[in-house]
């Protein structure tokens, strides 16, 4: 898509605990352009943890991660101040967030939600986020909804505005902590063949699901976590198919076969 | 830390900002002499029925006296209790309210020739026995201003003195008979029982035999005043212009000793509680439009930045931003506004901050509304889920666009209850600052109230008055909740 160094996302050594617990140890991995990655681990394990450190929602310890030319060496990265504050807005502004429980803005519209960002935190004129608005809020099914208020909206609906709003910053990479886990069964396929549309266009994509099926069909890299290392990584036949690691035959196995 | 220093920034902005409106209100070149007086005590000091203008003997004396001395006259109305202190903190520069000569005054402060010779009278319940001497008073129950020399003869003769604020509550009191008598000034009675037409009261005899002077007082230490005053008073004795003024409230000329029995008869019409409230109507409805709603306005949109600033400190992390919040916000709470008014007015000037009464009473009921705000702004913000702050992040928004785009319209609808209530009880707290000299709804009726000598059908108009505006204010509320409350599941 672009020529902006292969691969796309870079993150070495990425080291976080939170007081005593120390959740992320050393994670190495690196994603290309145009690929899907899928985070697979037992609860805890860090998968949250990593994704939101991508965002910066949480800061690293230490670590670098480099999204297409933006490159941020957590180590080196002042606690405060004008100029840490704008690495961080630099990096964050690569990457797009979709949360579990969506975070839509109630008191916007959904088209409102979608160009938020672009408008007010981008500066983009107003009828340009607009049409591109609709285009996404289209892409997700959801263009007779614009001008509705989230809660009119089912649970499966919020969740692709969630994405829409994501996609609407035209971020390198966008990232889903467990996108469908909060919904009702029978509204998680809909925004799953959302999420798998993104991947025929051409998006980078990182997702934490327990969807291993899902997981299967669309992953081009999957990353099995666990205890804040990754323990196993490779193709999804590798990984899921065949894995080489006891704790993944045992994590598969509980998650294939619950109860 | 980065919010914290834009946050001192809001709350120096908000400090700097209200004395600069001190600035803007005060008014008058320095040369003026500013004359306190309670302006609710007929015959001497109180505003004419028909044209709500500042009226009485003691006005008309300290007007002549200015004219004579060469000096432009600025009346600050304020109770009598108060008047003093203003005297001394430097908002008035001399006191024309019958103040009576005593050892303890002449200490104190710098006191003019007589202008006012009178004798206190024992006023009674009317039919009352046993009481018609100062000695009679001991063990008795009398109701005065605390601060008059009245008050010291009663306390003396052994009575128990209630406090209260003017002839007009004392005698309602006796009338009522919750307390046994009044002590006041004889003229003071006559104009009473003349303006009211009223023989539920009567007096039942001197206290005591002496006569008692009763002098203009200025600061110690403002001699030149002083003597220009006394100048200007005997000039106004040599050419009849204080007997003048005299024989046209009491029929006898009062600024010289032994002149007679005083006669109000021609006085005050006596008015009909009807024409009383259709005369207070419109000042009291003035005052409620110029100074009640404004101030309260005012206050209410300083006092939430204050609060909002208070609340985002407490939350802010930095242990120094969220203890000064704390301190703040507890002592807001912790003390009477009463007191927040009195400091502000009457004890900052000792520290050089001397505001005007409007700022004066701004910055306190500020303080005060920022510091009961505080805590519902902040619960309010903790009530807005943490995902809403991520999101925002997420789509990259700094601190104050998420506070200002997103936290703040979904808490609104949490804070906006509670912040209803804090409005509608600053409205009604405005009532409190005829202590720092406003004249507000409150006072206005006290005034209204003074010169009709009832006080009655003047209070319960003000009462309708602040009720109809604050139903206004419940109203207003109720749109304001279903607005806020429309994009909501329930
Ligand atoms: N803000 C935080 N403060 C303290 N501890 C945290 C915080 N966020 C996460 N943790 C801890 O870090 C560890 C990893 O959490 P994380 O949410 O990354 O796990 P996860 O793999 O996403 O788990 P799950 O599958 O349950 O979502 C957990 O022990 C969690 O309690
Ligand atoms: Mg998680």
């Amino acid at each position: 898509m672009t020529d902006t160094p292969t691969p796309l996302v870079d993150v070495r050594g990425l080291d976080k605990a939170f007081g005593d617990n120390h959740v992320l140890r050393g994670i190495d991995f690196a994603v290309d352009a145009g690929t899907t990655t899928v985070l697979l681990g037992p609860s805890g394990s860090g998968k949250t943890t990593v994704l939101r450190s991508l965002n910066v929602l949480e800061t690293p310890d230490t670590g670098i991660v480099r999204i297409g030319d933006v490159e941020v060496d957590f180590a080196r990265l002042p606690a405060k101040g004008k100029g840490a504050r704008a690495q961080i807005a630099r990096l964050r502004a690569q990457s797009g967030m979709v949360f579990q429980s969506h975070n839509l803005f109630p008191h916007k519209t959904v088209l409102e939600n979608v160009i938020e960002g672009p408008v007010q935190v981008q500066g983009r004129p107003l009828d340009e986020a607009v049409a591109d608005a609709r285009e996404l809020l289209d892409q997700v099914g959801l263009s007779e909804k614009a001008e509705q208020h989230p809660f009119q909206l089912s649970g499966g609906q919020q969740q692709r505005v969630g994405i829409a709003r994501a996609l609407a910053l035209r971020p390198k990479v966008v990232l889903f902590d467990e996108p469908t886990s909060a919904l009702d069964p029978e509204l998680v396929g809909e925004v799953l063949s959302v999420i798998k549309e993104l991947a025929t266009q051409g998006w980078t994509t990182i997702i934490v699901t327990h969807e291993i099926r899902f997981a299967q069909q669309v992953a081009d890299q999957v990353l099995f976590l666990d205890e804040g290392v990754v323990r196993e990584r490779g193709t999804s036949a590798q990984v899921i198919g065949d894995p080489t690691q006891e704790r993944t035959r045992q994590f598969l196995r509980r998650i294939l076969d619950p109860g | 830390m980065r919010h914290a220093r834009r946050l001192l920034g809001l709350v120096l902005l908000v400090l700097v900002l209200l004395p600069a409106g001190a600035a803007g209100a005060a008014e008058g070149e320095r040369p003026v002499v500013r004359v306190g007086t309670e302006g609710t005590y007929p015959p001497f000091s109180f505003h004419d029925s028909d044209t709500n203008d500042l009226t009485g003997y003691d006005v008309e004396v300290i007007k002549a006296v200015a004219e004579k001395a060469g000096w432009k006259l600025e009346f600050v109305e304020t109770t009598f209790d108060a008047i003093f202190a203003a005297l001394d903190a430097g908002r008035i520069d001399v006191i024309a309210n019958q103040v009576t000569d005593n050892p303890e005054r002449q200490a104190r402060y710098g006191l003019s020739d007589t202008y006012t010779y009178s004798r206190g009278v024992i006023v009674v319940k009317t039919g009352t026995k046993g009481i018609t001497k100062l000695s009679d008073l001991k063990g008795k129950t009398t109701a005065q201003s605390l601060t008059t020399n009245y008050a010291d003869l009663a306390r003396e003769a052994g009575a128990t003195v209630e406090g209260v604020e003017g002839f007009a509550q004392a005698a309602a009191l006796v009338v009522q008979g919750r307390v046994d008598a009044l002590i006041n000034d004889n003229l003071a009675a006559l104009d009473y029982l003349n303006t009211t037409g009223s023989d539920d009261i009567e007096i039942a005899g001197t206290a005591g035999d002496e006569v008692s002077e009763q002098k203009l007082a200025f600061r110690k230490d403002d001699a030149a005043l002083l003597q220009q005053a006394n100048t200007a008073l005997a000039a106004l004795k040599a050419d009849g212009t204080l007997a003048k003024i005299s024989e046209k409230y009491f029929k006898i000329d009062v600024s010289v000793e032994n002149s007679g029995d005083a006669d109000l008869s021609g006085g005050r019409a006596v008015r009909s509680d009807a024409e009383i409230v259709q005369d207070a109507a419109w000042p009291m409805f003035r005052a409620l439009l110029i100074a009640t709603i404004p101030i309260t306005v005012i206050s209410f949109a300083l006092g939430l930045v204050l609060a909002v600033a208070a609340a985002l400190a407490n939350i802010s992390g930095s242990r120094i931003l969220s203890g000064i919040a704390r301190v703040y916000i507890s002592i807001i709470r912790g003390t009477p506004l009463l007191l927040q008014l009195f400091i502000v007015f009457y004890g900052l000037p000792e520290i050089g901050i001397d505001l005007p009464p409007w700022p004066a009473a701004i910055v306190a009921l500020s303080l005060n509304v920022g510091g009961y705000a505080a805590e519902i702004v902040r619960s309010a913000i903790l009530s807005v889920p943490k995902g809403q702050f991520e999101a925002a992040s997420t789509i990259g928004m700094g601190y104050w666009q998420s506070l200002r785009r997103i936290v703040f319209p979904q808490a609104a609808r949490t804070a906006v209850p509670p912040l209803s209530n804090t409005l509608i009880s600053l409205l009604k707290d405005t009532s409190l600052l005829s202590v720092v000299l406003v004249t507000e709804l409150f006072r206005e009726a006290q005034n209204a109230a003074s010169s009709a000598q009832t006080f009655f059908p003047l209070y319960l108009l003000a009462g309708v008055y602040y009720w109809v505006v604050c139903a206004l204010l419940a109203a207003g509320q109720g749109r304001i909740e279903t607005r806020l409350n429309r994009f909501v599941a329930r």
